[in-house]
């Protein structure tokens, strides 16, 4: 079907793909992994006419493939489903699908709306897709807008699909439906590619991997012959046989005698139709993590917690004090860090640079009185031992700006931001704290909340990734539709009563009451 | 970097270009002097407010004219309605050392720190068509005369409405009254109808702060209520399309001699005043004479360097044009066509 | 990643005219170029005289564009800078009218009127700010408006008439270039040490990167966003007095036409549109570049038309040069 040979590309002197041959067969899925730069994106670029190779070839097909643009790409038959998708959310459904090739009412320059909704509805039909075409692209959920995205693919006659991370920004039931419309396509004979971080999900779903690290391939083969690790091992190119850090058994189990004393506690906190009676006790040196689906409530919380949303009922205390009432500011002050799941919008400025992304909380302990002039030589201090402890790439200059960082980077500057800003050891609220970042920084990461953990933190870990809380938590406790439905503990994790109380209550992908 | 080499082409093209607007339209640096002459040419600095209204436009030609015949050169500086600005730019005609200042003022106090200012440097200096508010500084303002002209304006359409032998209801354009020679021009009308009360009544005085859409307004409301008006006089004819349209609108707008024309007058003499003569629709229109003042002005500026005395206030008595000396006056009439 | 895939290019490889395109000195650099490359043509336009022209007119812009400056790195603009001026002309004149003012001949006529400005000006900023974070309303709609609606005031106050006869030691303010320059130099200095080194500076750019994530960091948002736009009030009644004492009159439509001039000056200084990005030297740059073609294209004695078209190809460029420096940057 699709036949890389010796695919070579270079920006400014950086080799970012070498000599990077494998194909793709027809009617089967491809997974393609390897960490963040490991050259995925740039690859998929010259697939898709973005950029040319700087050497080597493709065949399409059996012809010569050199796609001068992503026009030729589409015409050729190879369409693309982004993480950000392509649609235009205030145009419909059917407009969207048909945009570039409205049928027209003979030769005339007018729509012919009839055929369009007839074709589109065919389309929707294929996709399982069960929504009236006129409705407006905006008014649809994340996993429904990608089947019309998959629909218009369909409708362009595509004869390879490329899935690039498909599934972040979808809940678990929107991510089984699409995994059940790749399996018929697949059965319909299109070849796919299928690029994802999440290493379970690329198992299940190909038929071959290719593994990238550096520009190269890494390995190669059919899906029987990796499994997990070996897929770790061979991004990191290191034997990475411990994701998660060990933590040292007698600070894990500290006995009921000595309980460490409570840092965050909530009691009965409820904001109608987000939020119910939500009552737990985070520890000093505890990590306590929220499992469950998207729209439990989890982020929610969170926010409710930070003094960003408002909360109706209930009493939030930390180390003590009422903070419900008081300001983000305030509770910042108290020792509250908050690290979003939204990194590019609410963690940081990321045309600011790294040093003030990670002064920004601390500015006024290093200011003096009484204009607030900054002392530049503390400040430059302080910035650069956080800096170091987190284990921030030594390529990352301090002016530079933090969009040039990759995903891991920024997220360790945010971190940084918040461990400046608690001289002593606070409570962080996580949210999605791996979101987006390639296994080599969430080590780092992990180890870097543990480490905190271990000063004496308490920390609230939010994460869509069970093996992740599994991984690095204390104690779990499972919320669904906005309530807390479970609670384990330490070492009786179990994945199967997780999943069952996450599910409690129907399907979360369901509006919250 | 390719884009930064065509960027840098395009500073090159921009600046030589700039040089090139320099070498052929500035003065050279130590001009030639005039043949016959005995020194070099003397410089005047001229300074508009704005150009916005054709009669600035007329008027700065006519200086470009008038200094051009004398052998005179000319800079000049337009403030775009900024009274700082122009502060601005006839402090730069004082460090040129220019030989004389010839001003349009913003208005009529703002001028006043730069009147001193040129005071200093010995520079004479003649506002042109706006006198200054009082004070110690020394000019020369030359003005037409507002109150006299209209009211011979005034004067001629009463005698013309007289022949029709009944009595007229009569509506005025008021100028914005922050501007001294709408004050003018209103006294002028006003003084000019209380001589003839058994034939003209003044049923609306409409205030337009010199703006076309208030006119337009006034005008249209003022016709709804007084649907027999048949006098009108504005206090400046670019008001005059408000008018028309107006006019128009209610089946009103008669050639001169017509059943039903309503008599019309003005103040100014700009085109469009001259197109409205020369078709037969406007009656009489005060003529500024935009001549008379630009050489004025020149004659005030060279008498001063020459050390005659000059007169604080030089008055332009201006013309009335109408449809009897049409032909004859047209020359001097600065809106009409050449 | 490798070590090698994140190396930055190195920038001594760069060409001498892609590192002065990078230079953050670029409008600097061109104001000089400009001089240099006009100064033969132009007469006078080097001459002792014309610079102090230059440098008394320049200042009042420069005081306004600080302003400016503050609105525009917090991600706001103010559309209301002439308007405040205007307001603040005729309320000092209103006082220190020699033959109407309400404190005519008071040794407390020069200062109070002062510091009436200075409320006008603070008040109306405190206005822009509240509308702006209570009721969440774009700033552009809420500058327009306050615009439209204190320029229209000055004018009814006024009865659109000038108030002179204004106290010599007023006057002097913006009239007399050494007494003006002594009164803007430490407030420059003062408004680039407060953006540059103090906690509420680098509030201002956080909320103008991104509010959101400013909120999120314990930047007390709205009260910053309230500020920049009290500074900027502030600072357009300092340029009002500046304006009136160099026109000896409090005028209702003083800075009428001089927005764009304001927003322009700051802009080509390198201030951003969207917020973050702006200093008080660059403005000053952006300031003195524009100032410098305004006067030189006047010394050349072109018609007006042809300067109006010289002036905007002339920012045309300035603002290209910009954006091709930001695509290599």
């Amino acid at each position: 079907m699709l036949e890389f040979d010796a695919i070579s590309k270079s920006f400014a002197h950086v080799r970012v793909l070498r000599d990077v041959s494998f194909a793709v067969r027809p009617g089967r899925t491809l997974g393609l992994v390897g960490e963040n730069g490991a050259g995925k994106s740039t690859l998929m670029n010259i697939l898709g006419g973005n950029v040319p190779p700087d050497s080597g070839r493709m065949r399409l097909q059996g012809q010569p493939y050199a796609p001068r643009g992503p026009l030729e790409a589409a015409r050729r038959g190879i369409a693309f489903i982004h993480q950000e998708l392509n649609l235009f959310p205030n145009l419909s459904i059917e407009e969207n699908l048909f945009l570039t090739a409205f049928p027209r009412v003979g030769a005339l320059p007018i729509i012919h709306r009839r055929a369009l909704r007839e074709r589109a509805a065919a389309l929707l039909e294929q996709v399982g897709l069960n929504q009236p075409p006129g409705t407006a692209v905006e008014r649809l959920p994340a996993g429904e807008r990608q089947l019309v995205e998959i629909a218009k693919a369909l409708s362009l006659e595509a004869r390879l699909i490329i899935f690039d991370e498909p599934t972040t920004s979808l809940s678990a039931p929107e991510a089984g439906r699409l995994f059940g419309l790749m399996e018929r396509l697949r059965q319909r004979g299109l070849s796919m590619i299928y690029i994802s971080h999440t290493l379970a999900d690329v198992l299940r779903l190909s038929d071959d991997i290719v593994v990238l690290r550096d520009g190269e391939v890494a390995g190669a083969g059919p899906r029987e012959a990796f499994s997990v690790e070996r897929l770790i091992s061979l991004m990191v190119g290191r034997h990475l046989s411990q994701l998660y850090p060990a933590r040292k058994p007698a600070e894990r189990s500290a006995g009921p005698g000595a309980a460490p004393p409570v840092r965050l506690e909530v009691r009965g906190v409820t904001q109608p139709g987000v939020v119910r009676d939500i009552r737990f006790a985070l520890r000093r040196g505890e990590v306590l993590g929220l499992a469950g689906l998207m729209g439990a409530g989890r982020s929610e919380l969170a926010r409710i917690l930070f003094g960003l949303d408002p909360c109706a009922r209930g009493q939030i205390l930390l180390d003590g004090r009422p903070i419900q009432r008081e300001s983000p500011r305030r509770r910042i002050r108290r020792g509250l860090a908050f690290l979003t799941e939204d990194r590019r919008d609410e963690g940081l400025c990321l045309e600011a640079s790294v040093s003030d992304n990670i002064a920004l909380v601390s500015l006024e302990r290093h200011a003096r009185p009484p204009l607030g002039l900054l002392d530049f030589d503390r400040l430059r201090r302080a910035v650069s031992g956080v800096r170091a402890a987190v284990r921030l790439t030594p390529t990352a200059r301090e002016e530079a700006p933090v969009k040039t960082l990759s995903g891991g980077n920024q997220q360790k500057v945010v971190l940084a931001k918040w461990l400046l800003a608690m001289a002593d050891p606070g409570v962080l609220i996580l949210d999605e704290p791996t979101r987006g970042i390639d296994v080599g920084a969430r080590h780092d990461l992990y180890q870097l909340i543990l480490e905190a953990a271990d000063r004496g933190a308490g920390v609230l870990a939010i994460s869509s990734e069970l093996e992740e809380l599994l991984g690095i938590c204390d104690r779990i406790l499972v919320m669904s539709r906005g309530e807390i439905k479970d609670e384990l503990t330490q070492p009786l994790f179990d994945r199967e009563r997780i999943l069952r109380a996450a599910l409690a209550g129907g399907p979360a992908a369901a509006p919250l009451p | 970097m390719k884009h930064a080499s065509i960027s840098a082409l395009a500073c090159l093209l921009a600046a030589a270009w700039l040089a090139g607007c320099g070498r052929s339209d500035a003065p050279a640096p130590a001009p030639p002097p005039a043949a016959g002459s005995a020194g070099p040419a003397l410089t005047i600095g001229v300074s508009f407010e704005t150009l916005q209204t054709g009669f600035w436009v007329a008027s700065l030609d006519a200086f470009k004219a008038e200094l051009g015949r004398r052998n005179l050169k000319m800079i000049q500086a337009i403030a775009d309605g900024d009274a700082n600005r122009q502060i601005e730019q006839v402090k730069n005609f004082i460090t040129r050392k220019v030989d004389g200042i010839v001003m349009v003022p913003k208005d009529a106090k703002a001028c006043l720190p730069v009147i001193k200012a040129a005071n200093a440097a010995h520079i004479p200096i003649v506002l042109f068509n706006r006198p200054p508010d009082k004070s110690d500084a020394k000019s020369t303002a030359v003005v037409a005369d507002n109150f006299a002209l209209t009211k011979e304006t005034v004067t001629y359409m009463i005698g013309e409405a007289r022949k029709t032998g009944r009595k007229h209801k009569a509506m005025v354009l008021i100028g914005d009254l922050g501007d001294i020679n709408a004050i003018g021009r209103r006294d002028g009308f006003e003084a000019a109808v209380r001589e003839a009360p058994e034939t003209i009544e003044v049923v609306a005085r409409v205030p337009t702060e010199w703006n076309q859409e208030k006119a337009q307004a006034g005008v249209v409301n003022a016709l709804q209520a007084h649907p027999d008006l048949s006098f009108i006089f504005t206090s400046s004819d670019f008001l005059f399309p408000s008018i028309v349209s107006a006019l128009t609108g209610a089946g009103k707008y008669k050639k001169v001699g017509e059943p039903g024309h309503v008599l019309l007058g003005g103040f100014d003499g700009d085109a469009t005043a001259w197109q409205m003569l020369a078709d037969g629709y406007l009656d009489a229109t005060g003529v500024q004479d935009v001549y008379f003042e630009v050489e004025a002005c020149v004659n005030a500026i060279l008498d001063a360097r020459a050390g005659k005395p000059v007169p604080e206030i030089v008055k332009d008595p201006g013309f009335v044009i109408h449809q009897g000396n049409l032909k004859e006056k047209s020359a001097r009439m600065w809106g009409a066509k050449k | 990643m490798t070590a090698a895939a994140t190396t930055h290019p190195q920038p001594e490889a760069a060409s001498l005219p892609v590192r002065l395109l990078r230079s953050e000195h670029l409008v600097l650099l061109l104001s000089a170029l400009y001089f240099l490359a006009l100064a033969p043509f132009t007469p006078g336009f080097a001459s002792v005289g014309n610079l102090g022209n230059l440098l008394s007119t320049l200042l009042p812009l420069f005081v306004a564009a600080m302003g400016q400056t503050v609105v525009l790195i917090v991600g706001g603009i103010d559309l209301s800078a002439t308007s405040i001026i205007a307001l603040c002309s005729i309320t000092g004149a209103a006082v220190a009218s020699g033959d109407q003012g309400w404190l005519a001949g008071s040794p407390l006529a020069v200062p109070a009127a002062l510091a009436a400005m200075l409320a006008v000006g603070g008040l109306v900023g405190l206005f822009n700010g509240l509308a702006i974070t209570r009721f969440r309303m774009p700033p552009f709609i809420v500058t327009l408006t306050t615009m439209m609606f204190f320029s229209g005031l000055a004018i009814w106050l006024t009865r659109s008439r000038n108030i002179g006869q204004l106290p010599a030691a007023f006057n002097a303010l913006g009239g007399k270039t050494w007494l003006t320059l002594l009164l803007c130099l430490p407030l420059a200095a003062g408004a680039h040490f407060m953006l540059s080194r103090s906690v509420w500076g680098r509030w201002l750019y956080a909320t103008g990167h991104n509010p959101r994530a400013a909120l999120v960091s314990g930047v007390p948002v709205a009260g910053v966003v309230v500020s920049a736009y009290v500074v900027a009030g502030l600072l357009a009644a300092v340029a009002a007095v500046l304006y009136t004492g160099q026109a000896e009159s409090g005028s209702p439509v003083l800075a009428q036409r001089l927005l764009l001039d304001i927003v322009g000056a700051t802009v080509i200084g390198g201030a951003s549109l969207f917020g973050g990005r702006g200093r008080i030297l660059w403005t000053l740059c952006g300031v003195v570049f524009l100032k410098l073609i305004d006067n030189s294209l006047n010394l050349l004695d072109l018609s007006h038309f042809t300067i109006m078209m010289v002036k905007g190809g002339v920012i045309l460029l300035a603002a290209m040069l910009d954006a091709l420096r930001r695509r290599l940057g």
